[in-house]
């Protein structure tokens, strides 16, 4: 089954109409005719996100990396296609949101309490964030979740968790020689030390999304928080792109 | 009488199984301090991002100083050229992202603190936003 998107003509009609917002966007730059393609195609993203509850994301979250993808498929989408809107994006979101479970890498081994639990505190986190115009503690967030700062604390690893190349092995799996061993003459190591650190070539492969958002912590100086509602994600997806985005980063350069 | 300052001492390996403990223990020794979860993240990314910089070693030593509204970190030893580059001479250009540039983002400030021939230990200071 696949959700219509929200308007009141016939299934032709609205495919009509979805191609000339298209057009209006990619042949004119409309960024209003975009909007509006994101709003009649939601209804789309929620009906998949859906399929992915239960899983230890909030739907809330899930709905958001689905929207990505939503927004990619229009950003992406070729006026040659044959193929309405709503047949091209799904692929799209379901892809989107899967590659965000398969980034956090939990579904198999975390108990599922934990993931319920985690589930809950990015609503948990906003509310309070709201309510007290900071940052809560973990003590606030267990209150609010009548459970114990312990648990949160364990539930917050679970929700960083994320797969990533080994910190301390090479791309191969191998050991990581210490870069001193690497190198030869002097003024070369110092060359590498710099490229290890100065991760700039790296920064340029991620995804314009996780980008933006380390320039917005990084050079900004930005609050995750304030971050967060830039981007419509929670905090706790803030923060797992950004340790994700600097993982990898890192790696790119080893 | 409670001290001023609690000290606690951790030697830890660096496999990548055991870089959620070290998270965890982080997350644990700041909710004492009452550290707001954003300031935990904060925490918790810079230590883990100088581990990236611990080269070839099994094991690292994290030692905690936590006080009424601080926590000073030391992580040890690391890579003394990747470190003494990014730290001491890292006078990063506007665009840049450095480990300089991330720690000053997420900690109040830093520093090398010991050079010991194997390696160096880089002192993180941590302090609460809200009292």
């Amino acid at each position: 089954m696949s959700a219509a998107p929200h308007r009141s003509s016939s299934p032709a009609q609205a495919r009509r109409e979805d191609r000339e917002l298209l057009r209006r966007y990619h042949d004119e730059g409309d960024t209003a005719a975009r909007e509006e393609l994101i709003q009649r195609h939601l209804p789309l993203v929620r009906s998949l996100a859906r399929r992915y509850s239960g899983r230890g994301e909030s739907l809330e979250d899930i709905e958001q990396v689905g929207a990505i993808g939503l927004i990619k498929a229009i950003d992406r989408f070729e006026l040659s296609r044959d193929v309405s809107l709503a047949t091209y994006a799904t692929p799209n979101v379901v892809g989107e949101i899967k590659r965000h479970f398969r980034d956090k890498g939990w579904a198999i081994r975390v108990p599922r309490a934990l993931q319920e639990l985690n589930a809950s505190m990015s609503g948990a986190i906003e509310r309070l964030t709201g309510r007290l115009a900071r940052s809560p503690s973990i003590a606030e967030i267990a209150e609010e979740l009548k459970t114990t700062p312990e648990e949160v604390l364990e539930a917050m690893e679970v929700g960083s968790a994320y797969s990533t190349v080994s910190l301390s092995t090479g791309p191969s799996g191998e050991e990581e020689l210490d870069p001193l061993e690497t190198i030869g003459a002097e003024d070369e190591g110092y060359e590498r030390s710099e490229d290890r650190v100065a991760l700039q070539p790296a920064l340029d492969q991620l995804p314009d999304r996780e980008r933006e958002i380390l320039r917005m912590r990084f050079e900004e100086g930005l609050p995750q928080t304030q971050i967060a509602q830039a981007v419509g994600l929670s905090q706790m997806h803030v923060s797992r792109l950004i340790r994700k985005s600097l993982s990898e980063m890192r790696e790119e350069l080893t | 009488m409670t001290p001023d300052k609690e000290l606690i001492d951790l030697d830890a390996p660096l496999s990548p199984d055991f870089q959620p403990v070290i998270r965890l223990i982080i997350g644990g020794i700041a909710e004492r301090v009452d550290f707001a979860f954003e300031e935990i993240d904060d925490l918790q990314l810079a230590v883990e991002r100088l581990l990236a910089e611990a080269g070839a070693r099994d094991t690292v030593h994290l030692s905690f100083e936590v006080g009424q509204e601080a926590i000073r970190t030391r992580v040890g030893p690391l890579d003394e050229r990747a470190i003494t580059v990014a730290l001491r001479d890292g006078d990063s250009r506007p665009g840049q992202l450095t480990l300089e540039r991330i720690l000053k983002t997420v900690v109040d400030s830093f520093g090398v603190e010991d050079v010991d021939g194997d390696g160096v230990m880089v002192r993180l200071e941590k302090r609460k936003a809200y009292t």
